[in-house]
């Protein structure tokens, strides 16, 4: 084994601006692709982590059927059942997080706007996505007040601000009518147009009140203490509560259309990487039958003297794996600083594109991901590559006729 | 003297042209232990083929080619490998050495297919190397060769290994006039010394000089074998 990685190595470097160049080839495939995906993880992280957080949370307690027909008719009973449930989970759970939530129509005077009434206790939901942090004016109010927080989009369609009177009318709890008039303590911003345009939230025993649904909640989100390993959690929580009234889901469940698009980016980046992939198969392919035929007569002769085909080939291999691990070792040790360094310091969207991003609700900053797996996925598939090229080249060496061969000058 | 090879009614038709080439007829020979034989005659008289053949590169369409009492034409290719890897050696006309490695490496890479032990090779691959002028030179590769000292290399690798024969292809058609006697007369010494016998096929006069035996191929079939005293 010694000598025939010996010979391996040595014609290599036989040509070595030719070798350099193949090795090149696949240190740059290696480096874009990582540093795509690495993107792309870090992308579709920020975009699950912003999501997580405004919107469902990693994991949700519901009434069994709010997920399809989501309307406060489908509101679960907050009580011992789901506490015991609670308890039970409290080494693995952070914090939960209730939420009220349904549509009514927000007016001040003769004009009205649709709002989406959310009531909340300010202090998890805080902790949860920060919102003290978005207010603009005023005070987000304390679990025990009875003012109203607005987005600043739907004060600025009522031409409403702190210390005004918010009407809002809709339909509670089993078809009640919900009135109700608060003070407006706060007016909160958000990037997403639409939730600032529509946005009301209320302490949750207020809204409660105001859906005529006392001790009930549309959601209960759930924080757990290990993110990485929701799935069980969310299969002992739901093993206990009765399946004919609560649901437990995770996240992926929650936003089927946020799994879509990962789904999707997941798909053009493979494929963009897989094009890289492949334009550096052709390189190295080319390479590696350009040596072949350049060497045909001393293959014809190190044949004719007794060496064995296999041995011939296994040389073959040798120097189509060692141009393959040359290129991924050397793409590895570029790109490790490159990730690790936007890893550190994000890309940061601005203009259109930051708009573009904001409509997702997801903030325009985008730290690339520094994960093994993702360089090892990369080293896997060019690796795939080139013991494929390996294997042609052993099919072809397989084949040599020695006589043509040794006359082939 | 033991007979080495042995041929019996040989015969090699090629019918992969237009029309069928006998590129040998008949050809019932016997070589002994230590014999220093040039195989001559014009182009396309059958030279290379014959080589071929009784080298196991080639099989006959007819006949037997009985080397240590085996016939090598019913051999599979894959035991072909390891009869030549162990009785036979080869020196060719050009690019016979391994480029990327050095003389002392290409003459060890014979014993290091036969898995000799490294001492072994080494000791004999020095000794070879050695014998044929070239101990100042061998850690060199190839390419810092002459033309004539790379046939030498060749030649050492070739009887490194102590075949029962050596098989040379027109060994000395890219040599001038110097290196080819210089080669032939180290043939000739290893011939002697190491008591192997040795086949070249050649039309250089040269060559045909120094050797005991001659056999003259003209169409594929033996026309004329001379033994020459050289005594």
């Amino acid at each position: 084994m010694g000598m025939l990685l010996i010979l391996a190595w040595r014609n290599l470097w036989r040509n070595s601006r030719r070798t350099l160049i193949t090795v090149s080839s696949v240190l740059f495939a290696f480096m874009l692709a990582t540093a795509l995906i690495s993107f792309a993880r870090g992308f579709q992280q920020q975009m699950i982590e912003t999501m997580v957080r405004q919107e469902t949370g990693y994991l949700q307690i519901q009434d069994a059927q709010y997920f399809d027909q989501p309307s406060l008719d489908h509101t679960l009973e907050y009580g011992d059942e789901v506490r015991q449930a609670l308890e039970a989970h409290q080494d693995e759970i952070e914090y939960t997080v209730p939420r009220i939530q349904g549509f009514s129509l927000a007016a001040k005077g003769m004009s009205t706007r649709p709002a989406l009434v959310t009531g909340i206790l300010p202090q998890r939901e805080d902790k949860l996505r920060k919102l003290s942090a978005n207010m603009v004016e005023g005070e987000l109010f304390s679990d025990r007040d009875e003012s109203a927080v607005i987005g600043e989009g739907l004060a600025g369609l009522l031409g409403l601000s702190v210390g005004d009177t918010l009407i809002l009318i809709g339909q509670g709890y089993q078809a009640m009518t919900a009135t109700g008039k608060f003070r407006i303590g706060g007016i909160i911003s958000f990037a997403i147009p639409e939730r600032n345009n529509t946005a009301v939230y209320l302490p949750l025993e207020r809204a409660q009140w105001y859906f005529v649904a006392e001790n009930r909640l549309t959601n209960l989100i759930i924080m757990p203490k290990d993110t990485e390993h929701i799935g069980p959690l969310a299969n002992d929580l739901q093993s206990m509560l009765d399946r004919e009234w609560y649901s437990v889901a995770v996240w992926e469940e929650l936003m089927p259309d946020v799994m879509g698009i990962i789904q999707m980016q997941d798909t053009v980046y493979t494929g963009i990487a897989w094009v890289f992939y492949i334009i550096v198969g052709f390189g190295i392919f080319g390479t590696v039958l350009t040596m072949f035929y350049e060497r045909m007569q001393e293959f014809g002769i190190l044949l004719s003297v007794g060496m064995k085909r296999r041995l011939l080939s296994a040389v073959g291999m040798l120097e189509t794996i060692m141009i393959g691990i040359m290129g991924i070792v050397a793409g590895a040790l570029v790109s490790l600083p490159i990730v690790y360094l936007f890893q550190r310091f994000p890309i940061r969207f601005s203009g259109e594109m930051a708009n573009y991003v904001l409509q997702f609700g997801v903030e325009p900053i985008f730290p690339f991901i520094l994960d093994a797996q993702i360089f090892l996925t990369q080293a896997v598939s060019i690796f795939s590559i080139t013991l494929f090229i390996g294997v042609i080249t052993t099919i072809k060496i397989m084949r040599i006729n020695i006589q043509e061969a040794v006359r082939n000058e | 003297m033991q007979t080495v090879i042995k041929t019996e009614g040989l015969s090699k038709t090629y019918t992969n042209t237009a029309v069928p080439v006998h590129a040998l007829k008949d050809i019932s020979l016997e070589f002994k232990e230590g014999e220093f034989t040039a195989i001559v005659g014009p182009s396309g008289s059958g030279k290379t083929t014959f080589l071929n053949v009784i080298g196991g590169l080639d099989k006959p369409t007819k006949g037997k080619v009985v080397i240590d009492d085996v016939d090598i034409a019913t051999m599979k290719e894959s035991q072909l490998f390891d009869f030549r890897l162990r009785h036979i050696g080869f020196v060719f006309q050009a690019y016979n050495l391994i480029p990327v490695l050095t003389a002392i490496e290409n003459v060890s890479f014979i014993m290091l297919l036969q898995k000799k032990p490294k001492k072994e090779m080494e000791a004999r691959a020095r000794e070879m190397l050695e014998q044929v002028g070239l101990s100042d030179k061998l850690h060199e590769r190839p390419s810092r060769l002459s033309g004539g000292q790379q046939q030498r290399v060749a030649v050492a690798r070739a009887l490194a290994s102590k075949p029962d024969f050596v098989l040379a292809d027109e060994p000395t058609a890219n040599l001038d006039t110097k290196s080819a006697f210089n080669l032939l007369d180290i043939m000739a010494r290893l011939n002697k010394e190491e008591n192997i016998t040795l086949i070249f096929s050649t039309h250089d006069q040269r060559v045909i000089d120094r050797a005991r035996r001659v056999i003259t191929l003209v169409d594929g079939a033996v026309d004329k074998d001379e033994h020459i005293d050289k005594d």
